[in-house]
């Protein structure tokens, strides 16, 4: 189960639910709800996920985040060293996933924004939207129709059209 | 005489049932009930009895039940297996790679079985990228010892007088020269 957020670093405001002050004999149906869901649902689920952690307790085990160097890019290879191109296609495919992986992230925010506002998201979801926008158009311009045979070869030559591209637009 | 004419009407009677429908044998003639048709008890339970003519499903059923049979053999360990290993050994936790660390190439992965995998079965990618870099420079050192090749190919053609392109010729020694060793000749 994903942790809590840290209680110390954002500590919630003290509550202002009034005392409770009961004018009627009648039960209160809200209350007789919730003990209904806490002992039908909260208590079996904590007490088989509190046996499950008793049991992984001794076999607890930890992955890191793997960290590769940086290594020349194809632009700073000699021609022919096929070493080099080889180090630095792997290294584009990485950056290529990386790069995916960025754009999932900024569009589960921009989500997470418009379930979050509702009917009102166009209006209140400006910067992830504009963030969105900004992040996918960077994305096709730079990794748009290479296809599945996709190569940081193939890449640079789109760079070398874009570049030629913005030079003679801004020479015309 | 009234038990002779009720015995006549009632043989006259019987003579009018049909012999060929299914109730009218002689053993429940007289003692059968005269059915009520108000009250019967309606349901729904039995009906008709019916013959249903269809082709043979046992084919189908035999293959069904036996696809059944053979998936579940294996499948229900290897599901027994995975909820075990899910349940008692649970997957590994994200933490920060510590200072002066180098972690182990299986401890990058989250799942018990991947780990496992990784550790035993597959080599590190670290061997599978140093193998590639061989395998790359091998064909290099070939591509360009067959460069070299083709120019000093080219060159001793050229010139005539490389150890390639040599034709056998007779010994010089045993060329006679006296028809022309003197002038007089």
């Amino acid at each position: 189960m994903p942790a809590d957020h840290d209680k110390g670093a954002y500590p919630e405001p003290p509550r202002q639910t009034p005392a409770v002050d009961k004018q009627t004999a009648l039960p209160n149906p809200a209350l007789i709800l919730s003990k209904l869901f806490y002992y039908s649902v909260d208590l079996p689920v904590t007490t088989f996920r509190d046996a499950v952690d008793s049991f992984r307790a001794n076999n607890k085990s930890v992955y890191y985040h793997q960290k590769f160097r940086r290594v020349p890019d194809l632009i700073d290879c000699q021609e022919g060293d096929y070493i080099c191109y080889y180090e630095a296609e792997m290294q584009w495919r990485r950056d290529y996933k990386v790069d995916q992986e960025i754009v999932k992230v900024i569009q589960e925010r921009m989500r997470a924004c418009h379930q979050r506002e509702g009917a009102s998201y166009h209006q209140n979801c400006g910067k992830e939207i504009q963030q969105f926008n900004e992040v996918t158009k960077n994305f096709q311009s730079r990794y748009g129709d290479l296809g599945a045979y996709a190569s940081g070869r193939k890449c640079l030559m789109k760079q070398k059209e874009r570049m030629m591209a913005a030079a003679q637009a801004q020479s015309a | 005489m009234v038990g002779m004419s009720v015995l006549r009407s009632a043989a006259a009677f019987a003579a009018r049932l049909s012999p060929l429908k299914s109730g009218n044998n002689a053993a429940n003639l007289l003692s059968r009930t005269i059915p009520r048709t108000d009250k019967v008890a309606v349901r729904w339970g039995h009906g008709k009895k019916l013959f249903v003519i269809k082709p043979s499903d046992y084919y189908d059923r035999r293959f069904l039940h036996l696809l059944q049979y053979y998936v579940l053999l294996t499948g229900v360990p290897v599901a027994v297996f995975v909820t075990c290993v899910n349940v008692f050994v649970g997957e590994a936790e994200l933490v920060e790679t510590p200072e002066d660390y180098e972690p182990e190439h299986w401890e990058y992965y989250k799942h018990p079985i991947t780990r496992w995998i990784a550790r035993n079965v597959y080599d590190s990618p670290v061997k599978d990228y140093e193998k590639m870099m061989a395998a790359i420079q091998i064909e290099k050192e070939k591509a360009d010892t067959r460069l070299t090749q083709l120019e000093v190919r080219r060159h001793m053609r050229q010139k005539g007088d490389g150890p390639w392109f040599q034709r056998p010729t007779l010994d010089k020694g045993l060329i006679d020269y006296s028809p022309k060793s003197t002038p007089d000749n």
